[in-house]
Parts: structure tokens; C-alpha cells; sequence
């Protein structure tokens, strides 16, 4: 039987040589995460890389011989209008993250208490909410820009006026524009926080409640001892993706108030934006790149340090 | 017989009507013109001013002469692509583009950020597609803004338009003279129920370009002959303190609103004189076609313009600006038929179906459009006309001049100091350049 020798040879050989590099490259995890390490470095870490590369040079859209130079770092770090804009970016985010936070988890408890005695209109209720967060940035400075009209025919004022109120000066005063930006932002977002809080508020233990109420705890006592701590993790969780969101929110507010009156409300994403494409200044758009992306992490790892640790035993 | 035969040439001209007019729609469609299998293309990059127009008039009209066009040049074909409202976005962008090799063949180029361009050698010189007698016939700031170092002309300045007084006649009869005089009218409309004057005060271009004609009508200049920002020193400073403290006194009077400082869009303009609630406003000629489309008849005769009063009835100065389009391919037959498009539809019919001032003499008697009352009004105001510096450290100054004029508007900063932030601010930014 000439054929059966040959194959049992060829199946001894193979045993010799060990496994083919196929099957030895199948065996590697490196094989598996090399396309996604690709994606990440060409279309994520290269451009970080570059951003860095360029906050070192004197790159600008319209000049042509760039070097590197540190000239581009002091520029941007002694500009007197820095801190300013360092200003009203923490004041924008803090009050867009707590606002944002309290009124998306005022909505989720409103709506697992209505899920809870069966009330109609709750998936309505989301879906409402969830409309907010769909609109894009613009269109959503836009339309608070309208309601915020300060002319005769300006939505808001046009109500307070019917209810003997005076006018408010909702985008021309520095103070209250960033009121307005805030509210704008708030409304938009807070439907984020909802869905969060909503999927935590699911995964408490209903027990917990049960207990709670045989030993005659009030519903503040509740959301006090109960709800909020478990709720940690997601509200430490959800004020990192809010407050980066946060920092690199523009869009709502170039079409809201472009920034001003002045720089009343030109925060460090609009003023990195300007710097680039109003100023063609690629270099030190760059620079204040990588400062937001610094204390977008600092703050990330502030918050991260936060979270509640795993039991080693679990 | 007769009648049967009658009947089927006319069955037979509809048909052929049908067809035609099916070929034509098929001939442009949001992103091409020309057939798709043509051989030869190029990107032709566009704003609004095109077959993909939000206007319905103006879309309808540029299918049609794009569609005369491709059927002029067969063989080709059109990729077209659009620009977002975003123009200083877009524009940086596109340069951006441009200098590493992959910007449209053809593009509109904004008139105010052409010296950029023309700075970025991304442009390619049109001189052998158009006659020296159409050169010269253009306005000399015009003229100037196209040419580049070595006496070349290196885009085609398309159109043009300034800025006016807008008034309501019924409210304020009389064109206001000087500042003053504007001055007294506001607030004259003002105890007839209007808001007073409007002018756009937020952080747009729009704000820095009208305010622009307060200064430029004292003699001021932004820059000096190098392009080093002078507008803070000597006697240019006086007269940017002036014109900052005239726009202050007509928000501190209640001449003009405090929203000012909060208008970044001539379209609130518009809409104030729908609502009956503006008698007089600064904006642009083009708000002339749009008050006429947006009022009712016996309303819109009730409007009127005027030019924008300088501090004396003898000083004035409005700002101008306008689109050029610039070829950046480096296939000759694509700079060819850049200047083609430019000729056979922009500079002339383009003109005519918007309504937008043409740059050129000659232009203004060819069509019965600009033989009108209104616009032979507007081609003379443009005798005071002036373009801004096309320098690369504008759109800085600009900026900041915005910001200026917030910080004043609002009472933030006195004049004085924001001038100071402000020209320490351009400074610190001309150093870098």
C-alpha cells in the first residue's frame, strides 16, 4: 500500500517539524491584536504624535518654511488671554457637568419610579429626553440662539414681556451669556447622564429598597443611603465622559454666541479652533491642543482615583 | 391631412422639448455636471453661489448655464463640490489643501483671504485667458487685489458688494449726513417704536468689516505699506478711539440696542424690518433683493438706503468685498477651463442672476439688471469703497476688533484699554508670523 506509507511519512514529518507558522502565528495573541494596534497607532496615536510634533514648530496654514522652535510654547503660555479662557472653560464645564448630572438623574428616577407603578408615557418621556441629544451642535446653538433673541420678537423675552417681566439680556451681557451657553449645553446633555443613571438605577438591588422601607426609611433617607452610593461608580464614571465631552464642546457655542460678548464665553475648545483656522495658526493650535488634552486626562485620573476599588477576593 | 400633420409636428416638438430638457436636468445634478462617463473632469469648488444653491432662483438659474456651459465644452465633465456656511473654516482648509497638492482644480476663493493664497503660491496665473481691455476694465482695488508681485494676475474678483445705511422712509425721511445726524434719526425712530440703528456688534468678520468704514473714513489705516499693524499708533490711533467711542455712544444713548453686541448675521436685519421693529440698519447691498422677496410690495416701498455716514458729511467710506475664483491644477487644460466657467458663467450672467455687483466698467451697461435706479446707486457708492488689507495678520486684527467691540459694547473695558489688548494681542501674533 504505497499511498498509506506515504501519508503516514508525511503526518511523522510534520510531527518532527513541530506546528506550521500558521497555526503557530493562530497560537500568537500579538496575530489578533496587530490589525486593531494598526487602526489605533494610524488613525489615533499618529495624529496625537503629530499634534506634539506641531506644538514644537512654527507651523502656520499659510507659511511654508517650518522649524522647530519653542517660540510657538511661550507665545501661547504668556498670552494674557489665556487665563481668562482658562476661566470661563472651568466655569462652563463645572456648571454644564453639575447641571447636566442633577437633571439627568432627576429624570431617571422619575422615570424608574413611573416604570415602577406601571405609569403610561415613560418610554415617551425618554424618547423625548433622548431627542436633545441628537441634535447636532449647531443646530442646537441655533436654536436656543432664537429663543435667546434679544429683539422685540425674541422667543423668551416675548414670554416674560406677557407676564410683566422685563426683558432679559440673555447673550449681550458677559455675565448672563454664560448662563445662556450653560443652559443651552445642559439641555442637550443631560440626556447622556440619563440613559447612564437610568441603566445603574436598573441594576440596584431591589432588596436594598425592601429593607429600607421595613425599617421605616423615607424616600430622601433612601436616595441618600441607598441610591447615591450605589450610584458612585456611574456618577464618577459618567463626570469623566461628560466633563471631556465638556471641554471639547464648540460647536453649541460658535453658533450661540461665537465666543463672545468680547470673550465672555469663548472657551479653550473655541479658542483653540479660532486659533487655527481664523488665525492659520496650526502651531499654536496645536499647543493648546495638547493643554486640553492634558487636563482632560488630569481630570480623568482624578475621578478614576475616585472609583470604588475591587475586593481582591472578587 | 393638414390638421393630423399639424398635430404631430407639435407632438413631435414637445417630445423633443422633453428630451432636451431631460438631457439638460440629467446634465447636472448635486455633485456633477456633464455626463458621468466623460473623459476629461476637474473639481470646481463652490459656496452658495451655485447649481446647488439654498436659493431656489439662483439654483435654477446656475443649472441652466452650467448645463449651456457642458454642452459648450463636450467631452468634459464637472465634480462639484460645495462649501459649507462656514467660509473662514473652509477657506483655511482649502489652503491647507492646496499647499500639500490636493486642492480643487478650480475654487471660489474669498476676496478677503486672496492675498493668503496669492502668498502660499498655490495659484495659477490667469492672464492668457483674459484680454488686457478686460484687466483694465476692472475697478483699480479690484485689479490690485488679483495681481500678484511679479504683475500677473493670479484669480478673477467675480463680484462685489458694499455696505450701506438702510432706512425706512415713512420713519426716518431724510438720509443721515454724518454721525451725528445718525445719531439723532435713531433716536428719533426710537420714540416712534423702533429699536433705533442695528449694526452687527458680535464676534463675526461682519462686525470688524462695517464698523471698518467709521475708520477708514478719517484716513485710518490698519496697517502700513509692509503690513506691520499700525492701527494703534499716532494719529490712527485717535481716529480708532473716534470711531470705537461712536458706536459706544450709540449703544450708551439708547440709539442703538444693546443686542448689537450680540448680531452676527445681516439676516437679523431682514427680519427686524419684517417685524416692523428696525427703522434703520447697516448692511449689505444684497439686502436690497432680499427686503424686495421678503416684504410685502407697499412695505418694501417704504424702504430706501443711503451711504453710511461718515464723521462729517464729507468723509465717508464703506467696506468691500466680494468672491474671486482661483485655479490651483497643475493640468493647463484645467486652468483653461477654470477661466471658461469664470467667463461664460460667473463674470456677467453670474452677476445678472444674483443681483451682485459685477467689478467690471463695462458690465454695468451690458445688463438691464444694474441699469436700475438701486444699482447704479450702489456702483457709485463704490467710489468710497475700500478693500480690506489683504495681509496675512487681518484675520488677527479682525479678531480682536471683535472682541474689542464686545468688551466695549457691554461696558466690559473702556476703549482705551481693550485698544491696548487688543494691538498687544496683533502684535504678539505679527511677531510670530
Amino acid at each position: 500500500m504505497p499511498t498509506t506509507t506515504a501519508a503516514a511519512i508525511g503526518a511523522a514529518q510534520r510531527r518532527v517539524a513541530g506546528p506550521s507558522l500558521a497555526r503557530r502565528l493562530e497560537a500568537n495573541p500579538f496575530t489578533w491584536l496587530v490589525p486593531v494596534a494598526v487602526m489605533l497607532g494610524v488613525f489615533y496615536l499618529y495624529p496625537i504624535l503629530d499634534v506634539f510634533r506641531l506644538g514644537l514648530t512654527n507651523a502656520s496654514l499659510v507659511g511654508n518654511d517650518e522649524r522647530y522652535t519653542l517660540v510657538t510654547l511661550r507665545a501661547m503660555f504668556e498670552n494674557p488671554a489665556l487665563l481668562d479662557i482658562l476661566k470661563t472653560t472651568f466655569v462652563f464645564t463645572f456648571a454644564s457637568v453639575i447641571g447636566q448630572q442633577v437633571l439627568g438623574l432627576a429624570i431617571a428616577l422619575i422615570v424608574m419610579r413611573g416604570e415602577r407603578r406601571k405609569l403610561k408615557g415613560m418610554v415617551a418621556l425618554r424618547t423625548l429626553v433622548l431627542i436633545a441629544w441628537v441634535i447636532p451642535g449647531i443646530a442646537n446653538g441655533l436654536i436656543w440662539q432664537m429663543l435667546f433673541s434679544e429683539a422685540p420678537f425674541g422667543a423668551i423675552n416675548s414670554v416674560l414681556r406677557m407676564i410683566h417681566i422685563p426683558p432679559v439680556a440673555w447673550l449681550s451681557d458677559p455675565n448672563i451669556a454664560m448662563l445662556s451657553a450653560v443652559i443651552s449645553n445642559v439641555w442637550r446633555g443631560t440626556a447622556f447622564s440619563m440613559i447612564v443613571f437610568y441603566a445603574a438605577l436598573k441594576a440596584i438591588d431591589p432588596t436594598l429598597y425592601e429593607a429600607a422601607s421595613v425599617d421605616g426609611a423615607s424616600g430622601s433617607q433612601k436616595l441618600r443611603f441607598i441610591t447615591l452610593p450605589q450610584l458612585r461608580a456611574a456618577i464618577l464614571v459618567n463626570s469623566i465622559l461628560v466633563t471631556i465631552q465638556t471641554l471639547n464642546t464648540f460647536d453649541a457655542i460658535i453658533s450661540l454666541t461665537g465666543g463672545g460678548p468680547g470673550r465672555a464665553t469663548e472657551v479653550l475648545s473655541l479658542f483653540t479652533f479660532n486659533t487655527v483656522f481664523r488665525n492659520y495658526d496650526l502651531a499654536g493650535g496645536s499647543v493648546l491642543s495638547v493643554l486640553m488634552l492634558v487636563i482632560s486626562l488630569v481630570l480623568a485620573l482624578g475621578y478614576a482615583s475616585l472609583l470604588p476599588r475591587r475586593e481582591a477576593s472578587e | 391631412m393638414m390638421r393630423l400633420r399639424l398635430v404631430t409636428a407639435l407632438l413631435a416638438s414637445a417630445a423633443a422639448l422633453v428630451a432636451v430638457t431631460a438631457h439638460a436636468d440629467n446634465l447636472v445634478t448635486k455633485d456633477r455636471v456633464g455626463p458621468a462617463d466623460a473623459p476629461k473632469s476637474f473639481t470646481l469648488r463652490l459656496t452658495n453661489d451655485g447649481p446647488t444653491s439654498t436659493d431656489p432662483v439662483w439654483a435654477e438659474g446656475y443649472q441652466k448655464l452650467f448645463s449651456d456651459f457642458i454642452q459648450r465644452h463636450p467631452g468634459w465633465r464637472i465634480d462639484l463640490e460645495r462649501m459649507s456656511d462656514n467660509i473662514g473654516q473652509e477657506q483655511a482648509r482649502m489652503l491647507e489643501q492646496a499647499k500639500s497638492g490636493n486642492g480643487p482644480d478650480c475654487a471660489a476663493v474669498d476676496s478677503f483671504v486672496l492675498a493668503l493664497f496669492k502668498g502660499a503660491n498655490v495659484l495659477k496665473p490667469l492672464d492668457e485667458y483674459f484680454t488686457k481691455e478686460e484687466v483694465a476694465d476692472l475697478f483699480p482695488f479690484i485689479r490690485d487685489g488679483i495681481t500678484g508681485p511679479d504683475g500677473k494676475i493670479y484669480a478673477w474678483w467675480w463680484n462685489t458688494d458694499l455696505r450701506v445705511l438702510y432706512r425706512n422712509k415713512e420713519i426716518v425721511p431724510d438720509a443721515p449726513k454724518d454721525w451725528a445726524g445718525l445719531k439723532a434719526a435713531a433716536l428719533a425712530s426710537k420714540e416712534k417704536g423702533g429699536e433705533g440703528v442695528l449694526f452687527n456688534g458680535g464676534r463675526w468678520e461682519g462686525t470688524t468689516f462695517d464698523w471698518l468704514a467709521n475708520f477708514w473714513a478719517q484716513g485710518g489705516k490698519l496697517v502700513d505699506d509692509k503690513g506691520k499693524p499700525i492701527f494703534a499708533e499716532g494719529e490712527n490711533r485717535e481716529k480708532f478711539l473716534k470711531a470705537v467711542n461712536y458706536f459706544k455712544d450709540l449703544v450708551d444713548s439708547g440709539a442703538a440696542p444693546k443686542r448689537v453686541a450680540t448680531i452676527v448675521n445681516y439676516d437679523e436685519f431682514n427680519a427686524a424690518a419684517a417685524a416692523g421693529t428696525a427703522a434703520l440698519f447697516i448692511g449689505g447691498n444684497w439686502q436690497y433683493g432680499q427686503l424686495k422677496n421678503t416684504l410685502e410690495p407697499e412695505e418694501f416701498a417704504k424702504w430706501t438706503f443711503s451711504e453710511i455716514p461718515g464723521p462729517t458729511a464729507g468723509e465717508r467710506s464703506t467696506g468691500t468685498g466680494g468672491w474671486t475664483f482661483g485655479a490651483f491644477s497643475n493640468d493647463p487644460e484645467k486652468v483653461a477651463m477654470c477661466a471658461a466657467v469664470i467667463k461664460e458663467i460667473y463674470a456677467g450672467p453670474g452677476n445678472a442672476l444674483q443681483q451682485q455687483l459685477p467689478t467690471a466698467a463695462a458690465l454695468y451697461g451690458k445688463y438691464d439688471i444694474f441699469k436700475t435706479p438701486a444699482n447704479e446707486t450702489f456702483a457709485k457708492a463704490l467710489v468710497n469703497g475700500q478693500a480690506r488689507p489683504g495681509v496675512p495678520i487681518y484675520p488677527e486684527i479682525s479678531n480682536q476688533i471683535q472682541i474689542m467691540m464686545g468688551d466695549v459694547l457691554s461696558g466690559t473695558k473702556t476703549p482705551e484699554a481693550a485698544l491696548d489688548a487688543a494691538n498687544t494681542a496683533v502684535q504678539a501674533a505679527f511677531a510670530r508670523l
